[in-house]
């Protein structure tokens, strides 16, 4: 991880969490999201609200988690914080390490893998000077570590930029759609 | 009648007196001990030794299968948390009294740390001397170490 | 047939089951072993390592017997071919990133999953890729981890959600990088928290204190009852060559289940201490001297009889620590009779002695422990009770969870981890909020509250809290007054208001005890007021606070550190001319004020009998042997009974100890009891002394992992 960014992780584990830790934390929008989404479960199951809580946090913070905002969640939903924990290392599409702006997720499953994938990601790497999990010191691309198939075995090769997919890629289109990221 | 006849000719006593005779002029196997020696096997079991490893590290780790397994009963092992955090013996004691050298100890053991060397002359002149310690048995296994890596090598095909 | 059971098939044997059992439950009783590691009877169903799969008759695949429901007609086989190798492949996969390093694991030998690698696993591993290494984590001083061993089978973390109530453990991450753990580095506090020890299946989790210093084939496993709170929690205490190495829960549905509190399983680890006693010890010109027990107990017993030559029977005392053993109590009586003595106490804890015949003859919380769950509301009254009776805290738990009321009314907020109806902290103070709980509950009911408390509930001013409170008890409800109350300067007051609270609404009233073994006490007389069989005695002797304000010229400690007497007894050791202290430990507050020491066992070394808080006896024998010179207590008090030329001293072993005891039983009356007219209100001045979790009797406060724990948890008291 670059040390370029502020690791609040760190801060963290060190010992006390910064205060406050409550859901004071949270916008009016992430609380007007996640108070939407507790209507759809039954009382008691905030638990299941928790992916909804931790997308729409993470998208307020540019692109990752941090343990406050973690523990933010928890206190919100009322749920012990490892609970929040547990969802937020499970699921791929949460980093709960600061990581650069633009996520970048090349697909190298079986059909990818066959029509070039691999030299794809290997260009990518190549290009940007970081290896998959890591992001670029000015911050600005995040090579995600683990993309497993995105269903767009058709347009192999393939790789998903900021939840676009863009297919039938070659090492020309991939330094367009990179250069043309901000 | 035959047995009459054997009786008066002393075969008997000739047929002996032939065996006698003829080990007259065979080669002695008799040695004489301690000036003379016989060889032995790498798998001898003679006194216990405790092995390192070549970066001087102790390799016991206190796994107490060896006391579990003797049927003497001739082990007795403290063990506790090293300084580095490992797993080794406070105390390790071997009664050679108790000791029936069946070579179990060294059987159990899964880092060949406790060991039965070939040495076998050995003596005590006091009380208490019969109580192998840790720090001899690490002096024995530090001085031998050659001749011990050797036998061990030598037995290694066949296990 | 009736319409919740069902008939089902196991291996072949026809058996029948309740509805929405689970096929592994009705398999355990059919006595037809499935391998599991996740499953546990005392936690939710997981189905998570897939170890249990068996074969079901027209079923395509096999089986997670933990998980899958009985049915009609249902014909499951566990040891088929198609079971056994859906067992054998999953130990398999198992396996797989399981290090070989049994010979150092401490679970080595005890372990579920070398036992079923044994069993269900090959010989031979298939396997050449590297093995995953995982990074321990810090779980504090009583939990040691070596998480490369971690199976996931979730049962600590399910733990932490369902027993402890506070989920500290999760899994993190997913696939080959699923790890157990905190993610944000912090300790594990919970009373209870060493059970996941216990409930680990492989040696991930293990007992700290306890690393490498034994194999669980060379320990001797002693059956015996916990000696640090009132639940008498049992246990097996695992000793080698006479040392004990550690405790382990006895299973026992009636009192803690399979569960044992971290005070309990971690105390022995104070037994080797540096202050120790070893020898007997003597004091000759302000001196300490190690002498033999011949000179000791001749030096004890000439002290005790120069006391009563000088004073009379009236100068001599003798104080137990509340956990000593049925047994050493009734000798401590004995000779206290013997030399005419009536001063004899094991209430060293309490400042209010006021109104001593209103309490019960044997003092309990009223109700069975097992019972604790079904109740419909409690009401706690001065009592931190997880600090208290964990394992008891754990049942009041359960009950709430279950949908029992459960109010506080106490000093400060605590942090009960399950649901509370009304938490009275603070406020205008304990009697008074008490008080205000009555009136609201007299009002009610339309009842008048009895003369002598008038004067009380008059001033009072019921609130919304007190009302709910008063509404909830009933029936199957308790009123019960912790130690906080035990300890404070108005108990009597708490106690005569909260009886008579239980009284109005038909609840049942009781003491959380102190110590393990309050109610042998009381049995045994060890009190003032109340001889042997809890016999009101013609002539009262001091209690232990009369004996501080009256001092005395001879002192008999059983047990019993300066740290044991609030200050405002303390003094009593200091000017007592001579003090015999029988004790397993002698620090130099002991040395500075005894004058003999006579070194004797803990409850892990002697052979005895705890009454719990339910009135229930559990006679064990002694784990370990006492270190040195030192004896089991009723020995040395038996001798010590010779060495005073008395009669009755002749016991061969406990048993006949307490034998003598239950002959004095008969006349045990439970009748109502005089009551003085008025009780004169005291309010708290300064507030109760809280002896904290881990600092509730010698050995406790010596168990270094105890007193690391409490100081990680921020505990004022450690």
């Amino acid at each position: 991880m670059s040390d370029s960014f502020k690791d609040t992780t760190a801060q963290a584990a060190a010992g006390e969490s910064p205060e406050p830790l409550t859901e004071a934390m949270l916008s009016a929008h992430a609380r007007e999201v996640i108070d939407g989404w507790l209507t759809r479960f039954p009382d008691g199951q905030g638990r299941s609200a928790i992916i909804a809580a931790l997308r729409v946090v993470q998208h307020e913070n540019n692109g990752y988690l941090t343990p406050p905002l973690m523990d933010a969640v928890a206190a919100y939903l009322d749920l012990p914080k490892v609970q929040v924990y547990e969802v937020a290392t499970f699921y791929s599409m949460f980093e709960t390490h600061p990581v650069g702006r633009h996520h970048v997720s090349v697909c190298t499953n079986v059909s990818c893998m066959l029509r070039g994938g691999e030299a794809i990601l290997a260009h990518l790497e190549n290009k940007l000077g970081i290896e998959v999990g890591e992001s670029t010191p000015d911050g600005r691309i995040f090579l995600k570590r683990e993309e497993e198939c995105l269903a767009a075995c058709c347009g192999a090769p393939m790789m998903m930029v900021d939840h676009v997919y863009y297919e039938h890629l070659t090492p020309e289109t991939v330094d367009r759609i990179i250069e043309e990221l901000d | 009648m035959k047995s009459i006849l054997q009786t008066f000719l002393l075969t008997e006593l000739l047929g002996g007196l032939r065996l006698t005779f003829k080990n007259l002029f065979v080669r002695k196997v008799t040695l004489n001990y301690p000036e003379e020696k016989t060889p032995k096997s790498p798998r001898f079991r003679g006194l216990h030794a405790q092995r390192r490893y070549p970066n001087g590290e102790e390799r016991c780790i206190a796994c107490k299968l060896c006391e579990a397994v003797c049927p003497a009963l001739a082990i007795t092992i403290d063990s506790d948390v090293s300084e580095d955090g490992t797993r080794r013996t406070t105390r390790y004691d071997i009664d050679l009294f108790k000791c029936i050298y069946c070579g179990f100890c060294e059987e159990a053991c899964p880092v060949d740390a406790i060991v039965e060397t070939r040495i076998h002359e050995y003596h005590m002149e006091n009380r208490g001397e019969n109580i192998m310690t840790k720090e001899k048995l690490l002096a024995i296994g530090d001085r031998y170490e050659p001749m011990i890596a050797a036998d061990k090598a030598a037995d290694a095909p066949y296990r | 047939m009736s319409d919740d059971t069902v008939q089902l098939e196991v291996n072949g044997v026809p058996v029948t089951a309740r509805k929405g059992q689970m096929i592994i439950e009705v398999t355990d009783a059919a006595d037809a072993y499935v391998p599991r590691f996740c499953y546990h009877p005392k936690l939710s169903i997981a189905a998570n390592c897939r170890m249990c799969l068996v074969e079901v008759e027209n079923v395509p695949k096999p089986l997670p017997a933990c998980a899958t429901p009985v049915a009609d007609g249902m014909k499951v086989q566990t040891r088929s071919g198609r079971a056994l190798a859906a067992q054998r492949a999953t130990m398999e996969f198992l396996l797989i990133n399981h290090p070989l390093d049994c010979p150092i694991c401490d679970q080595g030998g005890e372990c579920e999953l070398q036992d079923l690698a044994m069993g269900f696993g090959r010989d031979v591993s298939r396997y050449t890729e590297r093995k995953r290494v995982v990074k321990d984590k810090d779980l504090g001083p009583l939990v040691s981890t070596d998480m490369t061993r971690c199976i996931h089978c979730t049962r600590c973390v399910r733990f932490g959600q369902e027993i402890a109530g506070i989920q500290e453990l999760g899994t993190i991450g997913r696939g080959e990088s699923t790890e157990i753990g905190t993610f944000v580095e912090r300790s594990v506090g919970h009373e209870l928290s060493g059970n996941i020890i216990d409930l680990c299946p492989v040696g991930a989790l293990n007992n700290k204190p306890y690393r490498y210093r034994a194999r669980s084939w060379e320990m001797t496993q002693h059956a015996t009852v916990s000696g640090h709170d009132c639940a008498g929690s049992n246990l097996y205490a695992h000793a080698v060559r006479g040392r004990v190495m550690r405790a382990v829960p006895r299973p026992e549905e009636r009192i803690n289940e399979t569960w044992l509190a971290d005070r309990d399983r971690y105390s022995c680890h104070g037994l080797y201490g540096e202050d120790r006693l070893q020898e007997p010890m003597l004091r000759r010109d302000g001196e300490w001297h190690k002498v033999d027990w011949e000179t000791a107990l001749k030096a004890a017993a000439a002290g005790l009889k120069d006391a009563v030559g000088r004073s009379g029977p009236e100068g001599l005392g003798f104080l137990a620590h509340p956990s000593s053993t049925l047994e050493e109590f009734l000798l401590v009586e004995e000779l206290a009779s013997a030399l005419g003595s009536a001063n004899i106490d094991y209430r060293v804890h309490r400042v209010d002695f006021r109104d001593p015949d209103a309490e019960p003859t044997v003092p309990g919380i009223g109700v069975p422990i097992a019972d604790v769950e079904g109740l419909d509301a409690i009401l706690l009254v001065g009592s931190l009770i997880r600090e208290e009776v964990p394992i008891l805290a754990h049942r009041v738990r359960k009950a709430a969870l279950a949908g029992c009321r459960v109010s506080f009314i106490n000093p400060t907020v605590g942090e009960w981890l399950f649901p509370v109806q009304a938490e009275i902290a603070g406020g205008a103070g304990m009697v008074a909020e008490l008080a205000a709980v009555l009136q609201s509950a007299a009002r009610k009911r339309g009842v008048a509250v009895s003369e002598r408390l008038a004067d009380v509930v008059s001033g009072a001013h019921p609130g919304p809290g007190h009302d709910a409170i008063a509404a909830s008890l009933g029936q199957e409800s308790v009123v019960w007054l912790g130690l906080v109350a035990e300890a404070d300067p108005a108990r009597a007051d708490l106690f005569a208001i909260a009886e008579e609270l239980a009284r109005l609404t038909g609840a049942r009233f009781g003491q959380l005890t102190v110590g393990a073994n309050s109610a042998g006490a009381a049995l045994a007389g060890v009190q003032p007021h109340r001889g042997r069989g809890a016999v009101p005695r013609p002539r009262p002797g001091l209690d232990a606070g009369a004996m501080a304000s009256e001092g005395l010229d001879g002192l008999l400690l059983l047990n019993l550190e300066p740290e044991d007497f609030p200050p405002e007894t303390r003094p009593l050791l200091d000017d007592a001319r001579c003090v015999v202290a029988l004790t397993p430990f002698a620090d130099d507050a002991l040395l500075s004020c005894a004058d003999v020491l006579l070194p004797t066992g803990t409850f892990l070394e002697t052979s005895g009998t705890f009454v719990n808080c339910e009135g229930r006896w559990q006679s064990f024998s002694g784990a370990g042997r006492p270190p040195g010179e030192a004896r089991p207590a009723w020995k040395v008090l038996r001798v010590l009974g010779n060495f005073l030329d008395q009669e009755g001293f002749d016991f061969d072993d406990t048993d006949e100890v307490r034998d003598a005891l239950v002959s004095h039983l008969d006349g045990l009356s439970h009748g109502a009891q005089d009551r003085p007219d008025r009780i004169l209100a005291r309010e708290s001045a300064s507030p109760a002394r809280a002896v904290g979790l881990y600092g509730v009797d010698g050995l406790v406060r010596r168990s270094e992992p105890l007193q690391a724990a409490a100081a990680a948890s921020g505990d004022p008291e450690a």
